[in-house]
């Protein structure tokens, strides 16, 4: 295998990464405050399609990436509205804005099938960084949205663990009735934390579909979304942990088209004649593979899990 | 003063989730409009093809029911699993797993006859859906992790499976040259009872009929009821928790893998990787809308097929099918929050001894008089 392949390999693993860093955050974030959102699929798909058509119109991909992340709060809104106003059951929620999100944005896009956005986002290079050899292309030589993954991820941290806001948050997650007593509302906390979360969502989408698979066809979010709710619990709900994660799956979701090109042996299989279809289970394997070992190293310790996730909070039934 | 109070019921009834479907349908019809309208489409004309295509004339009946058997048996999948309070919503995938192991049984007994090999295949069907379910069953019961995701990162590898069955091993040698696998035998097709519909439809309709009768009649159902709505009072009543989550799910993916095997030898030609067509994912909504009750997904499933019939048809009309999955999750959306409203009945309180003529309503729960000061 060629060094420059290699290469390849890991800027596509720190792209993939920032793909589900980005949506998994988004979800961390709703998740600390109680509120399971199993829409993230359909989240992504509409920011994906969104994006990409105000890119079309616009030519400019930062115009599209917050209007991405504009449609993906407003549609986490409507999980906040029917979820956490309303107090319908989470996951039932969760999974028809995935099914409805799907249909929708196909339905959206439909006439924007195959075409192609003048602009895209581009790599930027940063000064003095770039031209460290292997680190620099693979770190410092990257789409803006790879460094603002990153610079969010700090933020995100910081308002959780350092800020009244976060602890208001994370209270909400872990008991509804002691946050109402000590004066927030849990309503808006939570109502609020889905949207930041879908807006998250949205954004990774516009990723997508503006410089990882330039342009809009169904099913070009393939799973990406259920990879990123599974990256929540594999990060423990921390954002430090999730970052790591992302990079495994990115490096997963990054092998898969590349491993042809590698002409490799394991354990006396060449790995360039494994059918591509075959390889491609790769990454949903090993979320399965990875909840399962997280969950045998919990089985005699709480949960990290957000004590209050997925329960409604009915306040006037306290 | 006697006060209105907004008090909520623990569960929602079937009468009361019965009307909010119907709200769900008018919200979702409400939402279809503003949408068909605004792309420009007339949306009357739109409606009226998909009901006519969906209920005018035994032709259009026998599609919607064709479509309503996948549909109900996904939904009885999900359903059983949620009897239980579990969620398996990778029915998608264990339909193809059933599938996928339907058509190794008929390619390697393609010489038996018909009513033989099909009985063959629905059981290999079971079988494989029960495949696909062992890992995140055994995960579940013995190391509590979330079903729902790990069945759903199953449907990616179950499709993924069929893609390269398609291109690999199993590509059909007179298919000149494209990706396709070989049509099960001839014999192997499902009788039919008139127009599209076949006798699968009659599968589905006795397993409904003999779950609702397991869940509902038998202590077996009970113990699984029970188990689902308080796990604690179960285990005192020695239930093993884990014996119970392994049956409901695993029960689950051989009644998905068993609507993979019917669609094979029903509907379609040959194992692609378009055989499950969402069924599964709106087998999830089905179950929802029924309140996991076998006698609901009846009803759900059969409105569903007419509403997928109804979207295949409008697409002459050159409107987008993906209208009928927008309406189903509408369908959804609107009966979640109908049935939170529903949910609400209005209770008078405050003491009875008012001296304001208006006391027609009887106080349920009078508070205590110490404010009647």
């Amino acid at each position: 295998m060629s060094e420059d392949a290699l290469i390849g390999l890991f800027v596509a693993t720190v792209q993939f990464g920032t793909l589900v860093f980005l949506a998994a955050l988004g979800e961390l974030i709703a998740e600390r405050a109680g509120v399971l959102n199993l829409g993230v699929e359909g989240m992504m798909a509409m920011g994906a399609v969104s994006g990409f058509m105000v890119g079309l119109e616009t030519g400019s991909p930062w115009a599209a990436f917050f209007a991405a992340a504009a449609v993906g709060a407003l549609v986490g809104g409507f999980h906040a509205l029917v979820s956490v106003v309303l107090g319908a059951d989470q996951v039932v929620s969760g999974l028809a804005l995935t099914i409805g999100g799907l249909g929708l944005a196909a339905y959206v896009g439909r006439n924007v099938v195959g075409e192609r956005p003048e602009t895209l986002f581009t790599d930027l290079g940063i000064a003095g960084l770039a031209d460290i050899p292997w680190i620099g292309e693979i770190f410092f030589d990257q789409p803006p949205v790879v460094y603002l993954a990153v610079l969010l991820g700090l933020a995100v941290w910081f308002v959780l663990a350092r800020t009244r806001l976060g602890l208001a948050l994370r209270a909400a997650g872990e008991s509804a009735p002691t946050t109402d007593t000590a004066g927030h509302s849990v309503m808006a906390l939570r109502s609020g934390a889905v949207m930041v979360g879908g807006a998250f969502a949205g954004a990774a989408g516009s990723f997508l579909s503006l410089y990882m698979a330039p342009g809009w066809v169904e099913g070009t979010v393939a799973g990406r979304g259920w990879i990123a709710v599974a990256l929540v619990i594999f990060g423990a709900w921390r954002p430090g942990r999730l970052a790591l994660g992302a990079l495994l799956f990115g490096f997963t979701l990054a092998l898969q088209p590349r491993l042809q090109s590698f002409d490799i042996e394991v354990l006396g299989v060449e790995l360039n004649r494994i059918s591509p279809a075959l390889l491609g289970i790769l990454p949903f394997v090993l979320t399965v593979v990875v909840l399962v070992i997280i969950s045998w190293r919990y089985r005699h310790r709480p949960s990290p899990a957000p004590a209050a996730l997925g329960l409604p909070y009915r306040r006037e039934e306290r | 003063m006697i006060r209105p109070v907004l008090a909520r019921r623990e569960r929602v009834l079937p009468a009361v989730q019965a009307f909010a479907f119907l709200v769900g349908i008018v919200v979702a019809l409400a939402l279809g409009l503003i949408l068909l309208w605004t792309s420009g489409h007339n949306p009357a004309e739109v409606y009226e093809r998909m009901f006519d295509s969906a209920f005018m004339g035994t032709d259009s009946l026998s599609r919607t029911l064709e479509r309503a058997t996948p549909l109900a048996l996904t939904g009885l999948s999900v359903a059983v699993a949620g009897s239980m309070g579990l969620w398996n919503i990778g029915a998608e995938g264990q339909m193809m797993a059933g599938a996928i192991v339907a058509t190794g049984v008929a390619m390697m007994a393609d010489g038996l006859s018909g009513p033989l090999l099909i009985a063959l295949m629905i059981v290999a069907g079971v079988a494989g859906g029960m495949v696909l379910m062992v890992g995140p069953a055994l995960a579940r019961s013995h190391l509590g992790v979330s079903e729902i995701i790990t069945t759903l990162m199953l449907v990616y590898v179950a499709i993924r499976v069929v893609e390269w069955l398609e291109t690999g091993p199993w590509k059909d040698p007179e298919s000149f040259g494209f990706a396709v696998i070989e049509p099960v035998p001839e014999q192997a097709a499902l009788p039919g009872l008139f127009g599209r519909a076949n006798i699968g439809m009659l599968i589905a309709l006795g397993l409904l009929i003999v779950f609702w009768l397991a869940v509902s009649r038998t202590a077996w159902g009970y113990e699984l009821r029970l188990a689902g709505s308080s796990p604690n009072t179960a285990r005192y009543a020695g239930v093993s928790l884990r014996r119970k989550i392994l049956t409901a799910l695993l029960l689950s993916g051989g009644i998905a893998g068993l609507a993979g095997a019917v669609q094979l030898t029903g509907s379609a030609a040959r194992l692609e990787s378009g055989l499950s067509n969402g069924y599964g994912f709106a087998g999830i909504i089905v179950a929802a809308l029924a309140l996991m009750r076998p006698s609901g997904v009846a009803v759900v499933a059969f409105v569903f097929g007419a509403v997928q019939v109804g979207g295949q048809s409008i697409q002459t009309l050159g409107v987008s099918s993906a209208i009928s999955d927008i309406l189903q999750a509408m369908i959804l959306f609107g009966a979640l929050v109908a049935a939170v409203f529903f949910n609400y009945r209005i209770r008078w309180t405050g003491p009875a001894a008012d001296s304001s003529g208006d006391q027609s309503e009887e106080p349920e729960e009078p508070e205590p008089a110490e404010d009647a000061a």
